[in-house]
């Protein structure tokens, strides 16, 4: 006999409304702020290696692209994590940021330490290094889809660098920024 | 023990434990992002709040982000234990109905 007012079809449902609902909010704190920095990197890559691929990677017009794509890159995505920090409140709360900040310490001295490279690998290092934060960030939040996207990507980069040396700052302003802006678009819309 | 709870069993007042819950215990969301999540009024959103408040369920903290202030919802260790015993309740339900049809 049924003790409670609730018939096991309205049980079902309350149970099923619970799950959706923790579901989406478990998915909203682990990718809630993804499609904005994929957005905000994948434009800095299609427009900074499509300055490199049409002026040249000696060309002064090239450096000032970078310098402004990539200052421009680090602070809206130091803005989106303050923004996406104030949506939930957690001692973890800095350990992502903390770990990109680690991240770019790590690759500027390994960069610098590697010299001479020529431009093409401090290229491909660069957006090896971007990829390797990416696994190694979705490792260590649980997340498939940005292990998948980072290690999707790799094979793209180091498929060009062999595959097609001349145009590798176009393959990777194309299918590299490109992966990063479509993925950006696909979990904003497809996880709402 | 599974433990059927009315309070708790009001939908908005289900998702909303629901929401909380899957949060880790040290953990606090903003009101906003609950209001969005659940697609509510603020005022709909504030009235469940105040009742789960009231029945200890929920721990509400304001405070201020700069100017701004901000209102963050956490579920208390009383709420937590609400709300696995009414879903262990519910699905109780379900098993029982499951075995007065073999």
């Amino acid at each position: 006999m049924n003790p409670t007012p609730v018939t096991p079809e309205e049980a079902r449902r309350a149970l099923e409304a619970a799950d959706a609902t923790a579901r989406q909010m478990r998915r909203m704190l682990a990718h809630g702020g993804l499609p904005y920095f994929l957005w905000i990197w994948g434009t800095v890559w299609l427009l900074g290696f499509g300055a490199t691929h049409f002026f040249g990677p000696h060309d002064p017009r090239t450096a000032w692209a970078w310098a402004i794509l990539d200052t421009a890159g680090a602070v809206l995505s130091f803005a989106v994590g303050a923004w996406l920090s104030r949506r939930l409140r957690s001692p973890r709360g800095g350990a992502l940021g903390l770990f990109w900040m680690a991240w770019l310490v790590y690759a500027a001295l390994i960069l610098y330490f590697a010299r001479p490279l020529s431009e093409k690998q401090i290229s491909l290092l660069i957006a090896l290094f971007a990829m390797m934060g990416y696994v190694t960030s979705g490792l260590l939040y649980r997340s498939r889809w940005l292990v998948g996207l980072g290690l999707t990507v790799t094979v793209l980069i180091v498929l060009g660098y062999v595959a097609w040396p001349a145009g590798f700052d176009l393959w990777m302003a194309v299918l590299g920024g490109g992966s990063l802006l479509a993925a950006g678009t696909y979990i904003y819309y497809a996880w709402r | 023990m599974a433990r059927f709870d009315s309070l708790i069993h009001q939908p908005v007042r289900l998702r909303l434990m629901a929401a909380l819950h899957a949060l880790a215990a040290d953990e606090q969301v903003d009101f906003q992002t609950l209001r969005d999540l659940l697609d509510v009024t603020d005022g709909n959103l504030a009235t469940h709040l105040r009742k789960l408040e009231e029945a200890g369920y929920v721990a509400v903290e304001k405070t201020f982000v700069g100017r701004r202030p901000r209102t963050y919802i956490a579920l208390t260790p009383r709420g937590r234990q609400a709300f696995r015993e009414h879903v262990q309740a519910l699905q109780a339900i379900l098993e029982q109905a499951a075995t007065d049809d073999t």
